[in-house]
């Protein structure tokens, strides 16, 4: 569905900038009226109609149909109302409003005309004299989901309510129609009076129910179990099993509807394994995850509110799927600039287009330097870097620096080290402090010698051997339990999380328990034993051992999430599955990979929070989140090559001063994102500027927050600014959020205080070079802030400074105020 | 920043353009309005001045606290016996000095709400809402601090140790409204609260230059840079300056001066210099100090567990009830103690309770809270709520109200999207004086 989507949204988004960019800024200068008149004289108005075929399988079957129109202005409107509909051959199919019902078997086409434009939608009409009959799965779960009776505050619910169970969100049929039809005698239906069964009479609210009235008698819904239930109330038998739900679509794609109250309306349709479609508009459950921007309603009609966008989703059966909705307010004055540049910038330009936002302009010479070197490496641009940045007069200079700085070998440790904290590198109880040690340091060495982050994972993945002998496998022993494990995998390197799966299908994505179970199976034969030194363990492969499913006792056998069931028999599990994760293929990996990266330069992610990557938490630029991963792929996983490309963009090399277009955005990347500097790396520049080097256990003086191999190795500076404590792989662990105790510390703290006393570097200046106060001063921020101070800034801080006498106590005064200030802290 | 009573609010102006057409003038308009807005954004008197929030940790079982269920079958009862209370009610006989004092607090045995995970468990209980996927809710102290900020130059909102969890956090609101965490637990003999002291060296005058130094350095920034996080450290050096200037704000986080006596009376353990540590802290000024003890999470023998951990928080808690009292605070203190939820009516295969939201107890005590009351009922084997059914939403609004939020008005998340500070929670009547 995923790539279906996209796809549709790539073709959108294409055919409305190509139509638009160029006219539209010819038709500005000339004011509105002309650009109507230009439209009319050239083109056609642009209609599409959704769905794009049209199959009617069954005398019950239907399908409603909905026309958009897309302005070239980019907005889209609901054309349904105002478009002269019919159908070619009446003889086929006849139209109801905006719905299509078969009469005979044979093809035709729905016609839409309006104002000199055509669109024809093929019609398959099949088996419209036969009426199957209602299936339980098929038709009888899909009115109990949609009427919420299966959510987890209804009979959803573990234990059931009120003494009524059903499986949260359908995910377990059989037992639904077992309770149903047979729990507690034949209380619950009655199949010589259908209307008197306590099922329906629930439902419709004749008798009291908990959960109110769901739908009234006259209702499609009533009708289908009722028809049920007149049937005999059978269930689905094992040999004739209705088709399952294959896919699932939302019709439009994309929507940016403008002025608040606008409307469109969406069409979701199933289709099934059998290849046979079904409008589901009436059963799927609609949300939107911005109601105040585009709210929803139960049948698909979306509203526009305030500017914004929002992604509205239908979930029917296992699937959730999603669309795009802009909301403009009316009449915004706009004028698009130019879309230029690679593949970033072309695709970020397209989206504050839509949005009609304007970035802000590209940030100072000085401030991208600082910028970029505490991005790529973790501290601050030296003295000399500055200077010689600053007298380059070469076009391609920040190019060439972002190459020099993907060469030093801080580079490899920032990601070490975020690595190290996905993966919970940290001694415990149960992993000896050089177990821990040696790990980190095969995992640094990996990114030190630019092993391709897929092979690392392999490598990972497959280790077999003493913690020791061969550190990967600790990650086993990190985290011995098989079901914890398969989560941590989907969530470290698919940015997925599965963990709601474990119990019941994901209410919020697609993943199902066979889903869950089915994953965890390729780590159910990890075995573990003790090794001749006591802390040391021994991993491999047992070649047995198996996930059970919680509902059917049997074991599930291995299978990729989202994907097939592969052979594995006589395999190590670990080595297939890591084969198919690390493929160029797969469709997680790399654009994960690739979106964790872009959040670390960005300051938020395409998908934020890039471990939470599902359906309804959809990309904010998806065609921007695909080219990621696809570039990825490209570079042989090669993650300098992906940041070479980032810090490159003028997306990345924007002001963080907002304007007022883009100041209410924060997901577009209109502007840079002012950050606080992450805990190791904020104390490693400390460290740097005052010359004052820490001490961690098992590392030499002079070694890096950022070096810390053992995350059980801490101190107050690195908790207090929000370092990660490794107890889960949550990217949240680690924090930037700013907090008082962070102010009291660099106030009074002696991470400030000492540091400057111990490294002297005010004394080599006064005293050895005897630099004047002015020049101190102009180092200092030099230094720290990679920028002059401004004649102001210079001149009332030297007031402190006395003429006479020891000008020491009040430069240490004036490199404490730039060590406590926002400057300093923050990378902007 | 936005003027929350302002009666031209954007939903205002809105109202504005759709009555017009109803024939009111604008003067005429703006006085309904008003009285809209006053109605909603009603003054009430304030009970409490701060809140003690005890939260455990993994979810307290009611069975085996505050709810037990003595008629019900062994596998449902559990194997702890009951103990009669001075009101005459029955508490489980883990919390005998607790049952000394039920005349001083109030259980409510019908807290419900219907998530199982720990976390969304958590979320409830912390911010008054269901986790929502599209907007991240501030935290009871965070709306606290946002409502009155600080008082005698304390810290409004503290956390101990630590920040408990994730919701306890800022929301939508900007982080300057975060928690102060100690950063230590109290209960260590080496325990201080870091860097309240000026630096070595520097002596008040020497600190007065810098501040002015740093006042210099960062005007050029921060007069450019409207990022919210940079604004939130702007703030929280200027909470830091006025800390440093009250002594006795700085001495509330002293816990060695506070005598001998009293620290063994709330036992020298993690729950009781915890409590005596929040009972310092609301004192001194700090509005709303979170406080966590335990490991709750008894999926297996549990008898076992609970008679571990239940001792040190009946005493501590009897302890904070008699103090608070002594002091003449407990009336103008509300004391709260909840879990994410309850346990399981029936004991697991591992002599365990699994996690249960659907029927959960909670305790309240001072602040504008009755004494000895009972509010609410679980069902015989305390799988459901038998009567008053209270929700999170109602929980948190009782709270809110008692500090003297209407909790009802809206606050500003991004986006100008007004949101209720808890949506559509009932007071819970029958408990407040």
């Amino acid at each position: 569905m995923n790539t279906h989507l996209h796809k549709s949204l790539c073709f959108v988004v294409a055919a409305m900038v190509s139509v638009f960019s160029v006219p539209c800024l010819l038709a500005l200068a000339e004011g509105p009226e002309s650009l109507t008149s230009i439209r009319d004289a050239t083109a056609k108005p642009d209609i599409v109609v959704y769905p794009e075929e049209i199959k009617l399988g069954s005398a019950r079957d239907f399908q409603s149909f909905v026309a958009v129109l897309r302005r070239d202005d980019g907005i889209t409107e609901d054309a349904s109302e105002r478009i002269d509909w019919s159908i070619a051959d009446p003889s086929k199919a006849r139209r109801e409003g905006f719905v299509l019902f078969p009469v005979a078997d044979g093809q035709t086409e729905l016609v839409a005309k309006y104002a000199g434009s055509e669109v024809r939608i093929p019609i398959v009409v099949s088996g419209a004299t036969l009426r199957p009959d209602v299936s339980f799965t098929k038709d009888v779960m899909p009115v109990l989901t949609r009427s919420g009776c299966n959510t987890g505050s209804c009979h959803g619910a573990a234990r059931g309510k009120d003494g009524f169970r059903l499986s949260l969100f359908g995910f377990d049929p059989d037992g639904d129609y077992f309770r149903v039809t047979r729990e507690i005698g034949f209380r619950r239906i009655n199949l010589a009076i259908p209307e008197e069964s306590l099922f329906l009479k629930k439902a419709i609210g004749a008798v009291p129910h908990t959960g109110g009235k769901l739908f009234n008698p006259a209702s499609d819904y009533y009708a289908t179990i009722l028809e049920w239930l007149q049937k005999g109330g059978n269930g689905d038998a094992a040999d004739a099993r209705p088709p399952t739900v294959a896919s699932l679509a939302i019709f439009p794609p994309q929507a940016v509807i403008e002025g608040e109250g606008a409307k469109q309306r969406f069409v979701a349709v199933a289709t099934y394994s059998d290849g046979t479609t079904r409008d589901v508009t009436r059963l799927a459950a609609f949300n939107s995850n911005n109601s105040g921007t585009a709210a929803i309603d139960d049948i698909g009609v979306v509203t526009a509110g305030r500017r914004g966008e929002a992604f509205v989703m239908a979930r029917f059966d296992t699937h959730t799927v999603g669309s795009q909705v802009l909301a403009l307010p009316n009449d915004l004055e706009y004028s698009a600039p130019p879309i230029e540049g690679d593949t970033i910038d072309t695709l970020v330009g397209k989206k504050l287009q839509q949005l009609r936002i304007l970035p802000s302009g590209r940030c100072s010479d000085k401030e991208f330097l600082r910028r970029v070197t505490i991005d790529i490496t973790g501290l601050l641009p030296t003295e000399d870097e500055y200077a010689k940045f600053i007298a380059d007069t070469a076009a391609d200079k920040r190019a060439a620096v972002i190459n020099q700085l993907l060469e030093r070998k801080e580079f490899s440790e920032i990601w070490a080290m975020k690595f190290a904290q996905l993966l919970m590198i940290k001694s415990t109880n149960q992993v000896s402090y050089k177990s821990a040690f040696l790990y980190a340091n095969w995992l640094t060495d990996k990114f030190a010698r630019n092993v391709p982050i897929d092979q690392m994972v392999r490598e990972l993945l497959t280790s077999t051997g003493g913690t020791f002998a061969s550190p990967a496998t600790n990650f086993y022993e990190i985290e011995p339990d098989t079901l914890k494990t398969a989560e941590n995998v989907a969530q470290v390197f698919m940015g997925i999380r599965t963990q709601c799966a474990q119990c019941h299908n994901h209410p919020f994505d697609r993943w199902t328990q066979n889903d869950y179970y089915g994953f965890a199976s390729f780590f159910s034969q990890v075995g573990r034993k003790q090794a001749e030194d006591y802390r040391e363990k021994i991993v491999f492969n047992r070649f047995s051992g198996e996930v059970k499913h919680p509902l059917s006792g049997k074991p599930l056998p291995p299978k990729f999430l989202g994907g097939e069931a592969p052979n594995t028999k006589g395999k190590d599990r670990r080595e297939v599955v890591a084969n198919w994760l690390t493929s160029p293929d797969n469709e997680f990996f790399a654009p994960s990979v690739a979106n964790r990266v872009w959040a670390h330069f960005m300051g938020v992610g395409i998908v934020d929070q890039v471990d939470d990557i599902r359906v309804s938490n959809p990309p904010s630029n998806p065609e921007l989140f695909d080219v990621l991963g696809k570039k990825l792929v490209e570079y042989k996983f090669d993650l300098r090559s992906l940041v070479r490309d980032i810090c490159n963009s003028e997306a990345y090399q924007r002001s963080s001063q907002p304007n007022e277009s883009n100041v209410h955005d924060t997901r577009n990347y209109a502007y840079a994102v002012v950050r606080r500097i992450p805990a190791e790396n904020l104390l490693d520049c400390l460290c740097q500027v005052t010359d004052s080097a820490d001490k961690f256990r098992g590392l030499p003086l002079g070694a890096t927050a950022v070096q810390i191999a053992d995350g059980a190795t801490s101190n107050y500076f690195l908790d207090a600014f929000g370092r990660s404590p490794r107890a889960t792989v949550c990217e949240c662990e680690a924090s930037t959020a700013p907090s008082l105790s962070q102010a009291l510390h660099l106030l009074n703290g002696n991470s400030v205080s000492n540091k400057i006393n111990q490294g002297k570097v005010l004394q080599r200046w006064v005293r050895d070079e005897k630099l004047s106060k002015e020049q101190v001063i102009d180092r200092i921020y030099v230094r720290c802030m990679s920028r002059q101070p401004t004649s102001d800034e210079k001149q009332e801080l030297i007031g402190s400074v006395p003429d006479q006498g020891d000008p020491l106590p009040a430069l240490t005064d004036i490199f404490w105020a730039v060590l406590n200030s926002r400057e300093f802290a923050f990378n902007h | 920043m936005r003027c929350y009573g302002n009666p031209l609010s954007r939903r205002g102006f809105l109202a504005a353009g759709t009555l017009g057409g109803l024939g009111l003038t604008l003067p005429e308009l703006l006085m309904r309005q008003a009285v809209a807005e006053q109605k909603q954004y009603d003054f009430v008197e304030a009970k409490a001045k701060s809140v003690i929030h005890i939260f455990l940790p993994g979810g307290l079982a009611q069975q085996e606290s505050f709810d037990p269920k003595p008629y019900s079958p062994l596998e449902y009862r559990g194997e702890l016996r009951t103990i009669k209370t001075n009101t005459g009610e029955e508490f489980c006989e883990t919390v005998p000095q607790l049952a000394k004092r039920a005349d001083k607090f109030s259980i409510i045995r019908s807290m419900s709400h219907g998530e199982a995970a720990h976390e969304r468990g958590v979320h409830n209980m912390f911010t008054g809402y269901k986790p929502s996927p599209a907007l991240r809710y501030p935290s009871f102290g965070s709306v606290v601090s946002h409502e009155y900020g600080p008082r005698n130059n304390l810290p409004p909102y503290i956390c101990i140790p630590n920040v408990p969890n994730e919701f306890a956090g800022t929301g939508y609101l900007p982080s300057s409204f975060g928690a102060f965490s100690l950063g230590a637990d109290p209960t260590r003999d080496d325990f201080k609260v870091r860097d309240l002291d000026l630096a070595g060296g520097v002596d008040q005058e020497r600190f007065v230059q810098r501040k002015n130094a740093l006042e210099i350095v960062n005007r050029h920034f921060v007069s450019t840079s409207a990022a919210d996080n940079v604004q939130a450290m702007n703030t929280f050096y200027q909470r830091a300056y006025d800390l440093l200037d009250t002594p006795a704000a700085k001495e509330a986080f002293d816990i060695s001066k506070e005598d001998a006596k009293m620290r063994d009376r709330y036992g020298r353990n993690q729950a009781g210099q915890r409590m005596l540590m929040a009972r310092r802290l609301v004192e001194a000024g700090s509005r709303l100090v979170t406080l966590t003890y335990g490991s709750w999470d008894m999926h297996t023998d549990i008898t076992a567990s609970i008679r571990g951990q239940m001792p040190a928080l009946d005493v501590a808690l009897s302890t904070l009830l008699d103090d608070l009292s002594e002091r003449g605070l407990l009336d103008e203190t509300l004391v709260m103690l909840t879990s994410e939820f309850g346990r399981t009516p029936k004991i697991n295969a591992d002599a365990g309770r699994d996690h249960w939201p659907k029927v959960f107890s909670v305790m309240l005590a001072g602040g504008g809270i009755k004494g000895g009351m009972i509010h609410g009922a679980s069902d015989s084997t305390s799988s459901e709520p038998e009567e008053n059914a209270v929700s999170p939403a109602d929980l948190a609004t009782t709270m809110y109200r008692l500090l003297g939020i209407v909790a009802d008005k809206e606050l500003m998340a991004p986006g100008d999207r007004p949101i209720e500070i808890v949506d559509g929670g009932k007071l819970i009547e029958p408990l407040m004086v």
